[in-house]
Formats: C-alpha cells, structure tokens, sequence
C-alpha cells in the first residue's frame, strides 16, 4: 500500500507536534512553578542582614524587631532605629554596619527587597494567625537557619486555604485549634 | 386593621403618580433605560481582533521569558525613624475641630500612617457628640484636591513667600502712611486666638475694617436677636425639651443652624423603642425642605405671607385667652385671623386650628422657629410669641456673643462707592469669595478691580481669587492649628493631621508674619507657639490648674475640648419695642423667587467636591445641578414641564435655569437653591447649575431671599437634570398600590400604636420554606433602620463614600443611572400631589438569609459567609450582573468603566487623591459589580481584636459607617443571635418589619415603621 501524504501527517506528524506541544506545556508548568509561585526567591537585599546570626545564634525574639506581628495586619519590616538600639553601639566597625549607621544619621529611607507578597485584593492578617499561637516558621520557613531570607512556601490562595481546612496537619504543635475560615470575606473586601 | 391605616397609595414621582408608560417599562427593567448604551466595544478601545490576537502571542512569550527568572515584588521601605505612635497598618485618630461651617464641629480624624482618611464626630464633643454632617465627612476630599492651590501667586505668576509678604507689608504700610482703608472681610471669627491676632493687626495697622459675611448666613436670626435680647448671639432651640415644635420655613434638621446637633435632639423626641415619648412637629413652608418630610402636619404657606401667620397666632390665642398681649400690641395684630389668612393664601385650616389649640395646652413646652431666610421682622415676632408662650426656657441662651452684626448691602455699597474715589488701599479676602455670592448691583467686582492691593486667601481659585493681585493658598483645616469657641461652655481645639502638602501655610500664620512687619519672621510653628500662649494666658492661667501647662495642653489635645468654667448665660429680658416697630406686612406680588442653601454645597463653597455634588438631594433627588422649582398647580397653570429651560426675570436680573415639578410646594412661589454654578472653579464644580446669588439685589426690602415681583417665561429649551429617584425602582407592574400591598413603607399614627401595638402584623401570612433552613450558630450580623428617627439627611451616604472607596461618576453616568453610592435612600410620596405626606428609607444591601442573587452568580463569586453576609469577591466577578438583575431591593451597583480615570478627564486619577483611599478596603475596577458589605472590613477589624483578648466577638464592637456617621441614631447594627443586643430588641419590635417579607428572601436589614404622631381624627 502506497503511503500519502495525508497518512503520513495523520498518524505520525500531527500525534507527535500534539505530544512535543503537550510535553512541552507539562514541562514548563511544573518547572517553572517554584518560580511562578516565587519559592525559592532569594534577593540581593541593601545590606546584607542575616537571620541566622540573629534570630538563630543570638535567639532574638522574632518581636524585637517585626513589632507588628501581634498588634496588626501587618509584621512590619523594622524601622531603621530599631536597628540602632544595638547597632549604635555594637559592631560599628562592619562594613555592613557603616552602611547601616549611614542610612539611620542621612534619614535615608532604606530599600529591602520585597520577598513575600500576596495579591492587593487580599487582606492577610498577622496578628490573628500570630495570637492564634501559630509559629512564623509555619509560612516564612527556619529563618534562624537562613543566611539570606528567601521564600519557602508558596504564598498562594491554594496554600492558604489548604492550612485552613486541613489545620491538625500543617500545624502539628497546636494542641487545640480549630479549621481557619474559608468564606470570601475572610481574605477578600 | 390595615397596616397603613389610612389606606394610602405611596408613589415616588408624579411621573410614577399619573402612571406614565415610559416610567411602568423602566421598573420592570433591571437598569433605566440607557444605563447600557453607548457600549460599543469598538469605542472603548480600539484594539481590533487581529491587534489583540498579536497582543496575546506577544504576551505569551513574554511569559515564557519571564519563566526563567523570579518576578521582582518591590521593595518595602520602613520608616527611618519610626513615629512612636505610629505603627504600620493601624490608624491613629486625633481630634481636631472642622471649620466648614459656623456650627465648628469636634472630629475624631483617622489616619493611616500620617494620612488621614476619614472624619468622624469625636464623641467627647458636647454639642455635636461624635457626628458629623456629609459635608465634614467629605472634607477629605478637598484635602487631597488636585484644583488646590499649591504656590502664592502674584499677578497669576509663582513668587515665594517671603517676596509677597514683603510686598504686601510695604503696601500695608503705604496704606496706612496715606491714610488709606484696608478692607478686611472674612466669615464672622470665632477663633479667639486668631480674634486677638486681629487686634494686633488693626493696631498695626489703624487704617484696617474689618467686614463680616457669610453666604449662608443667618443674619436676620442674628439681627433679630440683638433687637429683641440685646446681644449678638442666637438662642438654640433644645428640641429634646419640648413637646411641640413649630418651625416656619425652618429646617433646623438640614442647613439652618446647627443640623448636627438639632438632629440628635429632635431624634430623642422621636424614640418608639424603649419608650413613645414623641413630640409633633408642623412644619409651615413655602418650600419642601428635609424638616418639612419630617413633620407630623405639613402647612403650606408661602414664605412672605409668614409674618402674617405669626400675627394671625398671637392674635387668636390673645382672643382665646391663652396669653396676654400690651394693649398697644394687640391692635396691631387685631385684624389677623385665621379666617384671613385661609382666605388669602388658602392655608389649610383645619391644621391650622389643631395647630392653635395644639399651641394653647402645650404653653411652656413647645418650641417656635423661623427659617433663617425670613425676614427679621417674623424672627422678632416669633421670639415674642415664644416669650408670650412661656417657651423661653426650651432655649439654650449659652451661644457665643458675636459682639456685631454681618455687614450689610449697605456696608458694602460704601465699601465700593470707597474703592471707586481710590480710598481704599488694601482688600484683604480672607476665604470668602464675594465676588461670587454678593448681588451684583452693589459693582463690588468693578470697584475691586480700582484698588491697587487686592489679597484672596483661598484653598483653591474662586471667582474673587481670579480678580485678586494676590493670591495666597492656606492650609486646609487638617493642616493647621486653632482654637474655637461658639458656645460660652466649650472651647474647641483644632491641630494639624498632616503636614501641609504643598507650599501653602495657615491664614492665621500669614496675619502673624504681617504683624511682626518682617516676611522673614515665619516659622511653621510660630502660629502653633502664638496659640499656645494665648492658650496658657487666658484658658490654663484660669482653670483650676491641677497639672502643669504642658500636661493641660496635651490633655485638652488630645480631648480635643476644652470644657471652660463660665457661668451659664441668663436670658435678657425681651425688648418689647422691637415688635412696636415692625411695619405691617405689605401686599403680596404673583410670583415670588425664593432662595435658600442648598443641601451640601455651602453657599457654593463645596462646589468642588465630587461627593457632595453626587449626594442626591434629600428631596428632589438631583445631584449636580440646581434648579427652580414649582408647584403642581403653578406648573400647571403656566404649561411647564419637568427639564423646561425657564427664564426667571426679577430686580430686571434675568436667569435661565431648567423646572423641578415639586409636589408639596406653595403656589406661585419659585423655588431656588444657592450655592451651584461657580464659574472659577475645578474641573468637578464646572457647569454645574445656575449661579442664584445673581437674582439678589441689594435693594430687598425686608429679605434678601425672597424676591417678590418675579416673571417667568418658558424659553422652548430643556435642560436634563439627573434625578436619581426613578432609578433603581422596584417593579410594580403586577399590582396596583404596589408599596401598600407589598408592604415596603409601613406606617401608622401613635395613637393608633397605643391603642393597638400590633398592628403591623395583624395579617401576617405563614411563610414557610421548601429546603431546610440553614443554622447561623455563632454571630449574626444585622442592621435596623429606625424610620422614625431618620431624616434622609445623606451623612450615611457620604460616610459610606469615604469608608468604601466608593467613585464619583459624573453627571453624565447620573443620567444613565450608573451611580455607585451603596447605599441610597427612597423618598416616597402619599396623598395628593398638592400636598403629599413624606416617607423616607434609606435602602442598602438587605443581607437577605435567601439571597436571590447569590442562586444566579454563574461564577459563585457571590455567597454566604457563616456569620450572615451577603458577599462579594470582586476578584472572582466577571461581570454578567445576573445578580443585580436578580436582585429584588435593586442595591447593586456595576461599574460600569474604571471611573477613576472616567470622571472628568481622570480628574481622581491623579497622585494625590488615592491618598485618602481606605486602604482596608479593595479599590474596584471596570466590570465587577459591588455592593455593601455591612463594612466587613470593621468587622474584620473587631474579630482581629477579639482573637488577641481570647474572646468572644461581641456584636455591639463593630459600628457600620452609616452607623456612626447618622445623627439621629436611626441605624443599629450588631449580633441578632445575641438576645440581650439593641439589635435583637429592634428586631423583635412590634413596628419592625422588613421589606418584601412575602419573597421570603429573610432580610437581615430591619425596619421600624414610622409613627406619625398625628391628632386620632383626621385632620
């Protein structure tokens, strides 16, 4: 039987572009999903503070410096005089601490990278997770085993609502708590 | 019994009343007509199919490339030096006092992270306790205008400060060298800081006159009170003390006086929950104004036959005997009778004759006003008639004595007669604009134009501003500092929020440095430190001093008051020769104009503030414009029709101005609201309405607000106003009598409410359903509307503006009925179209257990929240406005465009607008529908409180924005599973009722049905 064109396209050339465009399509989706989902994300900040030294070896309370956690919406990255509570006086002679101190006396407002950040038709609230008695490393990830912050988990409704309806699961340690809400106006407004 | 006893047919138009078809066909349509016209995809952008195809591949490879690395997501900057009192994310409230008006409000101001977002009343205040009208709520606005005026001007051109203050002092000075006056005119001063400073200024410069007006003011009140008690101060009406109010032409719960406070003590006069203890209002009034919707029994009268009615009642109760009249008197009153005055202006006379006997038994507990637009002759005789009645003691005496009169036309005319020969050196404009608002016949923009130093200190350019060399921007009021005082009692502090945003400083640091004669003196503070010690010397160095000065200071800051220990101001005796002189009333013309202020420009100084202008008006319901309006018969009479272009002549002044039909009106009166029509104004005031102050004359004999001898002639034009009364108007094809039979406005008298507390559900239908009924276990959220106290006021609207980011859409989207305020309320008519009773119910998402519009969302993007809410994920909606179209109550608005950047050539979408945005709540675009949403974010906020205590939420901590904002206390939120709550007890009122109960769609917005405390006869 001679083969035709049209039988050469049908069985071989149209199953193969449908696959390569599906294998393609699979492929790019779970490759680049960390990065859609900015897991891993890991920039470059101003000045190269590390949780590891601070939060890790020196056990500060994540609260001496992110004051809002407990009190509000949001944890609030730390001002610039928090910093200077010990940094006016410890270490000054560090490269990174120079830049720090020359930050704080020009009132310079200082740039941090902006790692975790969720829609602005999203209201996430710190403090009522925070009071609620759950640990910061349940979404941030170890920060006392981080050199350089980066994200840990992905910080999608996906995430969120997963937390909520399956509590006991993701957040082992709390002896009591209860499934977190899953109606639209928990996050939405 | 029938629940509406009297058998009513309520209607909310005359369209609607004569059963016009276009009107039948727009109820039973989701939108108005038109609200989706002009649609064409192709004119919204003009990308074509092919373009946007090209866009799609284009935007897929970007997507593949921006695959290979992380998304940036910005940089969050911290504070440098963190305020102590200022933590990210959480607002601060500091008080402070508005001075938008003469009433100098206390506000609480909200702000987030140094920039304030919403006023509030502040709670502490004694007079205005914690409310605040639409007009303070809506200040913001006008903070964060982009028309404000950011640099001093000289001859139009930017010059810095210390050049025109140099200037201007060696003008002062060359003024005073040659003998020249330097005019000053301002609203009447009630700073007393700044009143001392002025001292200084004047003996500074000696030459100095000070002029004071206002565009609203209530002169006649003022001149009235002088002649009959001797001191510049007018007496408040304490309407929670009386049983009886009689206010002629007085809308004492709109624009004359203090509406703040005499809403909240008329409204504890008018409470049907705990206990009825009303009190009966007549309204007699030429116009329908929000009193008039309000009153028991409604008169019509126009408004210069007035003082023939208060005669006409001293004279009858002299005849019955209930008071005594000076024989000298009683002849100049004799001829006025009820008989005369039915007659003539055929008043109702049976109202009239309950009003007389109503007047003889409640001697001593009734209150008489007259409208602040009536002629000083009718204020002094009601002020004698309340002294007759023994009604003195229902007044509070204790008003700030302004020690002079508002300058007269006359005053003013030899101002100008002055600025022509050249004697005047100096006009000083200090944020008044008369140029706009004084009649034109006094030439004050031509003799302005004659003096060589013309100074306007203004927010923004204003007609004035435009003629003046000088022009100086000031701070707005959430900028500056300031002390207050209009009642002896309290003194009302006001303090900085914000820094002042653009190079503009406060009017009273600007009179400092011109003090001191040296432009080099300023200093931001140095009108702070100037108050300060006036402050220690007059108030802390009296007080009984029990800390030092700077805790007393931050103390009464905070506060934001001041309580003074003054004695309490005893009434004068009434000075009888003030009535002897009063020339009889003269004869009456045809037609008469008649002015009043409109409900929310303020004289036209609001013009420019997109909220207010959009604020339906609490009557007519036209937003952005003016208009004449005039009786059934009177139209009838003279063939007009509703949007008739008319020209008004009078005085030989000639106005085009476009026709209201307003039923309820005098006949023969011309109606006229002030305050619209600035012609140098921002891209929002620009043509909107007529400007009224140019009828005026400065020859009005007894008023300058009524003006007799008018003609008016139909010019074959039509102007279309945008009314938002038929929009969103439930369908009522089906049924005739469609609001009796399905009960939306229920109502009945309180007699009948004593003698039958449950008449409202005498015929209660079982309703029941055919699925199981879903059980809210923990908190419930719903709201009651007390129809009794609410007096369609609009601060609940414009309150919710503010809180929800809620857009102005402009004129234009009016008329197509694309408004997006959440909350609207519904004017309903009764009775005949001459004259109609008044129905109010402000009408907002109703909550419904049932929703009808969650069932149709094809997205699901509206549904129930566990604790009660009807909720709207704008993120999920796509737009098919099913829901709105499903919706029985007709509360859900669409946006239609991103009106952010639709109004006025993207007037709001600019840098500094989106700074007053709440950021707690989403700000919308184009193709999602929103509604209320009972202020989740407030809801949120308690529930973020309650988990930090381990607690409960308690129902009674969240306060709705509508809630807070209504002087009246008409509206009640909270828990309706909590049975000890307000709420629980309004639901289970016998006068609740909810709106198309028979739906069973199970509303969680309550109604409590008005009670008209009218005579058990029908009168």
């Amino acid at each position: 039987m001679k083969k035709t064109v049209l039988d050469y396209t049908l069985k071989i050339r149209l199953p193969l572009t449908l696959f390569v465009i599906a294998a393609a399509f699979v492929i790019t989706f779970y490759a680049s999903r960390a990065e859609r989902d900015s897991v891993g994300y890991t920039p470059d900040q101003p000045i190269a503070f590390s949780h590891k030294l601070h939060a890790g070896q020196m056990a500060i309370d994540c609260q001496y410096c992110h004051i809002g956690v407990s009190k509000g919406r949001q944890a609030t990255i730390p001002s610039v005089n928090i910093c200077m509570n010990c940094h006016a006086v410890a270490r000054k002679d560090k490269p990174e601490i120079i830049k720090l101190t020359k930050y704080y006396e020009e009132g310079k407002p200082l740039p941090w990278k902006r790692i975790h950040k969720i829609p602005d038709y999203a209201y996430f609230n710190h403090s009522v997770h925070v009071n609620k008695g759950i640990d910061c490393a349940s979404c941030h990830g170890d920060l006392k085993e981080m050199e350089k912050v980066g994200q840990v988990k992905a910080f999608t409704m996906t995430a969120c609502l997963d937390c909520h309806r399956k509590p006991h699961e993701n957040l082992p340690y709390l002896q009591k708590v209860n499934n977190g809400p899953e109606n639209c106006f928990a996050c939405h407004r | 019994m029938d629940s509406n006893s009297n058998n009513k047919k309520f209607w909310k138009s005359l369209s609607e009343y004569n059963n016009e078809p276009e009107i039948l066909k727009n109820k039973r349509n989701e939108f108005s007509e038109g609200v989706t016209d002009d649609f064409e995809p192709s004119e919204l952008n003009g990308i074509s199919r092919r373009k946007f195809i090209a866009l799609m591949g284009a935007a897929t490879a970007l997507t593949a490339t921006a695959c290979s690395d992380y998304r940036d997501k910005g940089e969050i900057v911290p504070y440098n030096k963190r305020p102590e009192e200022i933590l990210p994310g959480t607002a601060n409230y500091y008080a402070s006092t508005c001075t938008g008006c003469e009433s100098l409000c206390g506000i609480l101001v909200k702000t987030r992270e140094g920039r304030p977002i919403k006023i509030d009343g502040n709670p502490d205040h004694p007079v205005n306790k914690g409310k605040i009208c639409a007009k303070g709520q809506a200040e913001v606005t006008y903070l964060y205008d982009p028309s404000r005026l950011k640099d001093p001007l000289f001859n139009k051109r930017k010059v810095s400060w210390e050049q025109i203050n140099n200037q201007l002092i060696s003008e002062f000075n060359k003024a005073n060298e040659e003998g020249l006056e330097i005019a000053l005119i301002s609203e009447h001063i009630f700073s007393p800081t700044f009143k001392k400073l002025l001292e200084e200024f004047k003996t500074k410069y000696p030459t100095t006159r000070e002029y004071y007006y206002s565009a609203t003011d209530n002169g006649n009140k003022l001149n009235a009170a002088f002649k009959s008690y001797g001191n510049y101060s007018i007496p408040t009406p304490r309407y929670d003390k009386a049983n009886l109010v009689v206010a002629l032409d007085d809308d004492f719960l709109g624009v004359d006086g203090n509406s703040i406070e005499n809403t909240k003590n008329y409204s504890m006069k008018r409470d049907a929950i705990d206990r009825v203890n009303f009190n009966r209002l007549y309204v007699i009034e030429g116009r329908m104004s929000l009193t008039g919707m309000m009153s028991d029994y409604r008169l019509r009268l126009r408004p210069d036959a007035q003082l023939e009615l208060v005669w006409t009642l001293i004279n009858e109760l002299k005849n019955n005997g209930i008071i005594n009249v000076p024989s000298e008197l009683s002849s100049k009153v004799s001829d006025y009778t009820v008989t005369k005055l039915v007659s003539n202006y055929k008043i109702n006379e049976k109202k009239l004759r309950s009003l007389l006997s109503d007047l003889s038994i409640n001697k001593g507990k009734t209150i008489i006003t007259a409208g602040k637009n009536l002629s000083e002759s009718v204020h002094v005789s009601v002020n004698y008639l309340n002294e007759l009645l023994d009604n003195t003691g229902n007044f509070d005496f204790n008003n700030f004595d302004l020690g002079s009169p508002y300058s007269s036309y006359k005053d003013f005319e030899n101002l100008v007669s002055r600025m022509e020969s050249e004697k005047v050196g100096v006009v000083i404009n200090l944020d008044v604009n008369p140029v706009f608002n004084l009649p034109s016949d006094i030439g004050f923009e031509k003799g302005y134009s004659k003096v060589k130093t013309t100074v306007a200190l203004s927010l923004e350019n204003n007609e004035t501003g435009e003629k003046s060399k000088y022009l100086l921007p000031i701070n707005h009021f959430l900028e500056s500092w300031g002390d207050y005082k209009n009642k002896t009692y309290v003194m009302s502090l006001q303090q900085p929020v914000i820094n002042s945003l653009f190079n503009t400083r406060q009017k009273e640091s600007i009179f400092l440095t011109w003090v001191t004669g040296e432009a080099k003196s300023y200093d931001v503070n140095s009108y702070h430190k100037y108050l300060l010690d006036n402050f220690n010397t007059t108030i802390y160095n009296n007080s009984s001093k029990k800390t030092d000065s700077n805790s007393f200071w931050y103390g009464s800051l905070h506060d934001g008051i001041v309580e003074l220990n003054t004695k309490p101001n005893s009434k004068s005796a009434f000075n009888n020769s003030a009535i002897s002189s009063i020339p009889n009333p003269a004869s009456k013309s045809k037609f008469s104009v008649y002015l009043t202020e409109g409900y929310f420009l303020g004289g036209g100084k609001y013009a420019n503030n997109g909220w207010l202008q959009e604020t339906p008006h609490p009557v007519t319901k036209i937003t952005w414009d003016n208009y004449v309006s005039v009786s059934p018969a009177t139209a009838k009479q003279l063939g007009i029709e509703k949007d008739d272009l008319l020209e008004i002549s009078v005085n030989k002044k000639k106005l085009k101005i476009a026709a209201v039909i307003q039923p309820g009106l005098a006949d023969e009166i011309l109606h006229i609201e002030f305050g619209n029509g600035r012609k140098v104004v921002g891209d929002v005031g620009l043509e909107t309405g007529v400007n009224a102050f140019e009828l005026i004359s400065k020859n009005n004999s007894e008023t300058n607000f009524i003006l007799p001898n008018a003609e008016l002639t139909k010019t074959g034009d039509t102007y279309k106003l945008a009314s938002t009364q038929e929009h969103h108007s439930l369908d009522d094809t089906f049924v005739k009598d469609f609001h009796k039979v399905r009960k939306i406005i229920q109502e009945g008298t309180v007699n009948e409410y004593k003698k039958h507390p449950h008449f409202l559900h005498d015929e209660k239908h079982e309703i029941f359903s055919i699925t199981d009924e879903h059980k809210y276990t923990e908190v419930k959220w719903a709201m009651a509307i007390d129809l009794n106290k609410c007096t369609s006021c609009g601060g609940c609207v414009t309150a919710c503006n503010v809180e929800n980011n809620i857009p102005v859409v402009g004129k234009d989207q009016v008329l197509h009925g694309r408004e997006m305020q959440w909350m609207r309320i519904d004017r309903y008519y009764s009775g005949t179209p001459e004259d109609p009773e008044i129905s109010n119910q402000p009408m907002l998402c109703q909550h419904c257990d049932n929703a009808p519009c969650e069932n149709v969302c094809p997205v699901n993007a509206t549904n129930h929240s566990p604790d009660g809410l009807n909720q709207m994920a704008y993120n999920r909606c796509v737009g098919t406005r099913y829901c709105s179209n499903n919706c029985p109550f007709k509360v859900r608005r669409f946006n239609f465009f991103n009106f952010r950047d639709h109004f006025a050539d993207s007037y709001y979408e600019n840098d500094l607008t989106p700074l007053g945005n709440n950021p707690e709540v989403t700000v919308r675009s184009r193709g999602v529908m929103e509604k209320c949403t009972f202020c989740i974010q407030k809801i949120m906020d308690a529930r973020q409180v309650a988990i930090k205590e381990e607690r409960p939420l308690n129902g009674n901590d969240v306060v709705t924005a509508c809630q807070q904002a209504c002087p009246a206390e008409a509206i009640v939120f909270g828990d309706s599973n909590d049975p000890e709550s307000r709420i629980s007890k309004y639901r289970n009122h016998n006068l609740a009722y909810h709106v198309l109960e028979t739906l069973n769609v199970k509303p969680n917005v309550t109604y409590i049905a008005k009670l008209r405390n009218t005579h058990s006869e029908e009168v």
